[in-house]
């Protein structure tokens, strides 16, 4: 049994420690919004904060975070009113939006650690693949949701 | 309920087929049917025997939609509805859309299936689903009408609000809506002028796109389903390879392990997690038979294509005498072109979940072609069609490979084997090892020009290695806009041939199908023949498309070469322009460049379209420059090869995807247009590799005539600045 802290609430998972994180949220704990995308840790559609920080949970087996704080888009907030969520939300960033939720998280990751970030931080930080090509609008939400100021 | 679609019921007036009926909720429903009949009934395809709707309007005002188009980024759940319900009237508030089910009523009118691809979307159903709108509005007010006893024709609809101006008065949609569907339908309703439109044209926030930023929304790979067992699928390495012999003893102690499922071409593990699944997959040893693929190396396939230029090809367009002229003239040209096979790696890897009942079966993925998985899943369980009920999910992506349905196949034959519900997910590596590819392909041309520096003569032998056969299509396909434009370049004596080297890698509609190799070589002939006269190669361009025709492109060509500063670029940055006519829409790009060394530089891409009456304009933009990023990442280092008949890329490590440091500044200038609308999901991928080869050849005097650009040596930044 190992014991997991997701998105602020405990659970006990019995798996293979071995497993990787992304499987135990997805098929363990129905929390779909994380996406399988490579499974080597190449394109970051699993991209989930650990302790604030952004990780490719495919390639992160399961044992690792036991302890730590996971969060994962489902709860960066309950009703989609996080300022990265509202950002892509004006700026229209999704188009297939298979790749978003990790896109956001890594987004959440960068502007915690930089609030106003520049583009050379975002071309740094943000090395998740988008296949439907958003990166300038994603460029753009970020931007907007550093210029709310929203971040303390 | 209104009656169901016959089948078979042929040449009848698709107006006549509209049935109107109280829905559920007693409000107004209207099925649509097609003239079903002479193209399927020759196909042999049946019918389903639903009642099928494309408008719902509820009694509480709710208006659903059933979109014929899928959602896989395009906005096709958007712009359907959003045409509908200009004409209707309707609140695009209270607007809810459905995924269509399978069923021929939502066959594209176009070309009579039911895909969402090529581009055909809005194209296919502009028409269609204007009239839907208006013969629903019409019943409407004929319904208020007769409530206060007035002239219909004194009314107005208006966001799902009806009135009357004369009198004041006014209700809404839904407290008319079940005495509408008692109405006779309009046989000729009437639809608005486009001066009057107020929703096409304009950009509400996409209908999905709240699923999309909190995780909710529902992909294929999302599906769950009480008992639901995973599986794990691995294929035969050499693409002709099939199933000698296997050994899964050792998988069979892994846990989790429930079944090993063989197939033709691989294997299939079934277990009680997916990562099981996998984990036991990894431990079974197969041994497959190569097939005809065996030895085949990519440089062969190469030397195969360009050993075809001298065999008799199929003539797809012969205007003049170009042989003639190009045997007289001295003054000639010739250049060969040739692009590789490419992998449409849609981020979220082939998968599908099935469940076998008593009542047939039950599919749940994302998929461009509703039927094709019906049929597919059919042809497994060799039951009716009627009897598999396919639920369309979101599309991670679709590009083409989603129009497939060999992930279907697999997962029905696997809930098959153990009577259960069985979801099937592919690993990145299968998805790129076993891709439906862009065929590698060239094009030999030769060009005479005469003594007043004109351009005579062309002729160009287009060379595919992948036979687009299986589905009825031949060189007039694949030689694209080549072949068919009628408002391209003037040329008098103008020869298209067509030549299939089928080597059995699996033919694939990639976005912009024949668009994303065609293009790029002529285009890139095109330059070359300006620059042999001595000419400006957009002036040269435009010099060509003084013809009546051409009035539309050379439009887009002057605005793209206007907005990228053509006649006033900066110091040390070098231009490339390709424009041509894809998709019903014509495109011009230029590329911004600079060289440092071996690197591109690209500072700016610039696109102009024309795509007639644009419906969501933002969600124009957000396709013509999505869709440059794919043609951008295969024109930069996109190829898949082959050794000893096998793949050699694996995943997004060694197939490369453009990332956010990569990304160029883009400007997208969409033309206002009255003309029918063309398409925008592949427009914009064909004219970044010419634009950009030509503006290396600007910059350097380097000709490339071969993608990807990588393979030249040369290297890649962005700069935004
Ligand atoms: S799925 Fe984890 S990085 Fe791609
Ligand atoms: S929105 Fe489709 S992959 Fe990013």
């Amino acid at each position: 049994m190992l014991e997991l802290q997701v998105n602020g609430k405990a659970y006990r998972v019995d798996v293979d420690p071995t497993t990787p994180l992304l499987w135990v949220l997805r098929d363990g704990l129905d929390l779909i919004g994380t996406k399988f995308g490579c499974g080597v840790g190449a394109c970051g559609a699993c991209t989930v904060l650990m302790d604030g920080q952004a990780m490719r949970s495919c390639v992160v087996p399961v044992s690792a975070v036991a302890g730590k704080a996971v969060t994962t888009i489902e709860g960066l907030s309950n009703d989609g009113s996080h300022p990265v969520q509202q950002a892509w939300l004006a700026e229209s960033v999704p188009q297939c939006g298979y790749c978003q939720s990790g896109m956001m998280l890594a987004a959440v990751a960068l502007l915690k650690h930089k609030p106003q970030p520049t583009d050379a931080d975002i071309d740094t930080a943000m090395t998740n693949i988008c296949r439907c090509g958003t990166y300038n609008r994603i460029r753009r939400a970020i931007h907007a949701a550093a210029r709310r100021n929203l971040y303390v | 309920m209104s009656s169901p679609v016959q089948a078979g019921a042929c040449v009848l007036n698709r107006r006549e087929f509209i049935h109107s009926a109280a829905s559920v909720g007693g409000g107004l429903l209207l099925a649509f049917g097609w003239p079903v009949g002479r193209l399927e009934a020759e196909q042999n395809i049946p019918t389903t025997r639903s009642p099928s709707a494309f408008l719902e309007i509820g009694t509480d005002g709710t208006i659903t939609v059933t979109s014929p188009a899928v959602e896989m980024g395009q906005g096709g759940h958007t712009a359907m509805p959003m045409i509908l319900i200009e004409e209707l009237g309707g609140d695009w508030n209270r607007v809810q859309v459905k995924d269509a089910p399978a069923g021929v009523v939502y066959n594209n009118p176009v070309f009579h299936q039911q895909s969402t691809v090529g581009s055909f979307s809005v194209r296919g159903w502009y028409a269609e689903l204007r009239r839907i709108g208006a013969t629903a509005r019409e019943m409407l007010l004929q319904a208020a009408a007769a409530d206060w006893d007035v002239p219909a024709g004194e009314l107005n609809a208006a966001n799902s609000v009806i009135s009357h101006p004369t009198s004041g008065r006014s209700c809404h949609f839904g407290s008319v809506a079940s005495m509408a569907a008692r109405l006779p339908v309009p046989q000729h309703p009437t639809l608005k002028s486009s001066v009057d439109f107020n929703l096409i044209g304009t950009s509400p926030r996409r209908v999905e796109l709240s699923k999309k930023i909190d995780g909710s929304a529902r992909y294929g790979i999302d599906v769950t389903l009480p008992n639901m067992l995973y599986a794990a699928i691995k294929m035969s390495p050499t693409l002709s390879g099939t199933l000698k012999s296997f050994d899964d003893s050792a998988a069979q102690r892994a846990a989790g392990y429930r079944a090993t499922v063989p197939l033709p071409d691989g294997m299939i593990v079934i277990a009680d997690s997916y990562w099981q699944a996998r984990q036991a997959l990894a431990q079974v040893n197969v041994e497959y038979a190569p097939g005809k693929l065996a030895g085949v190396d990519s440089p062969q396939i190469s030397q195969i294509l360009r050993a075809a230029f001298t065999e008799p090809g199929a003539v797809v367009r012969s205007e003049g005498d170009a042989p003639a002229v190009l045997a007289r003239l001295p003054n000639t040209l010739e250049a060969v072109y040739e692009v590789p096979y490419l992998a449409h790696a849609c981020m979220e890897p082939m998968n599908c979940t099935a469940n076998i009942d008593a009542a047939g079966c039950e599919v749940w993925c994302g998929t461009q072609a509703p039927q094709g998985a019906q049929q597919a899943a059919a042809s497994v369980l060799k039951i009716p069609i009627e009897q598999v009920r396919v639920h369309t999910q979101y599309l991670g992506g679709g590009f083409g490979r989603r129009g497939e349905s060999d992930f279907v196949v697999q997962a029905v034959m696997a809930a098959k084997a153990v009577g259960r519900p069985v979801k099937l997910i592919w690993s990145r590596e299968e998805d790129i090892q076993h891709d439906y590819y862009r065929p590698a392909a060239a094009i030999r041309f030769r060009a005479a020009l005469d003594g007043e520096k004109r351009l005579s003569a062309l002729e160009c032998v287009v060379v595919t290695s992948s036979a687009p056969t299986r589905i009825g299509a031949g060189p007039a396909f694949y030689t694209g806009s080549i072949a068919d434009s009628n408002y391209s370049y003037a040329v008098p004596n103008f020869r298209v041939t067509g030549l299939d080297k089928d080597l059995g890698v699996r033919f694939g509609f990639w976005r912009s199908v024949n668009e994303s190799h065609n293009p790029f070589m002529l285009e890139g002939f095109i330059d070359e023949i300006a620059h042999h006269l001595q000419q400006d190669p957009y002036q040269f361009r435009r010099s060509l498309l003084q013809h009546g025709r051409g009035r539309r492109q050379l439009a887009v060509l002057d605005l793209a070469a206007e907005k990228a500063g053509w006649r006033n670029r900066r110091a040390g940055h070098a231009l490339g322009i390709a424009a041509f006519e894809a998709f019903g829409s014509f495109i011009a790009t230029v590329a911004d460049i600079s060289m440092k060394g071996p690197e591109i530089r690209l500072h700016r891409v610039v696109t102009a379209i024309d795509c007639g009456v644009a419906i969501h304009p933002d969600n124009i933009q957000a396709q013509l420059e999505g869709g440059m990023v794919y043609g951008l990442t295969a024109a930069l280092r996109g190829q898949i090869t082959l050794a000893n008949g096998a793949v050699e890329q694996t995943n997004f490590t060694d197939y490369r995807m453009l990332t956010m440091a990569e990304m160029p500044r883009v400007e997208c200038h969409v033309l206002p247009s009255t003309e029918a609308p063309g398409g925008i999901g592949e427009p914009g991928t064909a004219p970044i590799a010419p634009a950009l080869a030509n503006a290396i050849y600007a910059a350097t005097g380097n000709r490339l005539r071969s993608l990807p650009l990588s393979s030249h040596g040369l290297t890649y930044s962005a700069q935004r600045t």
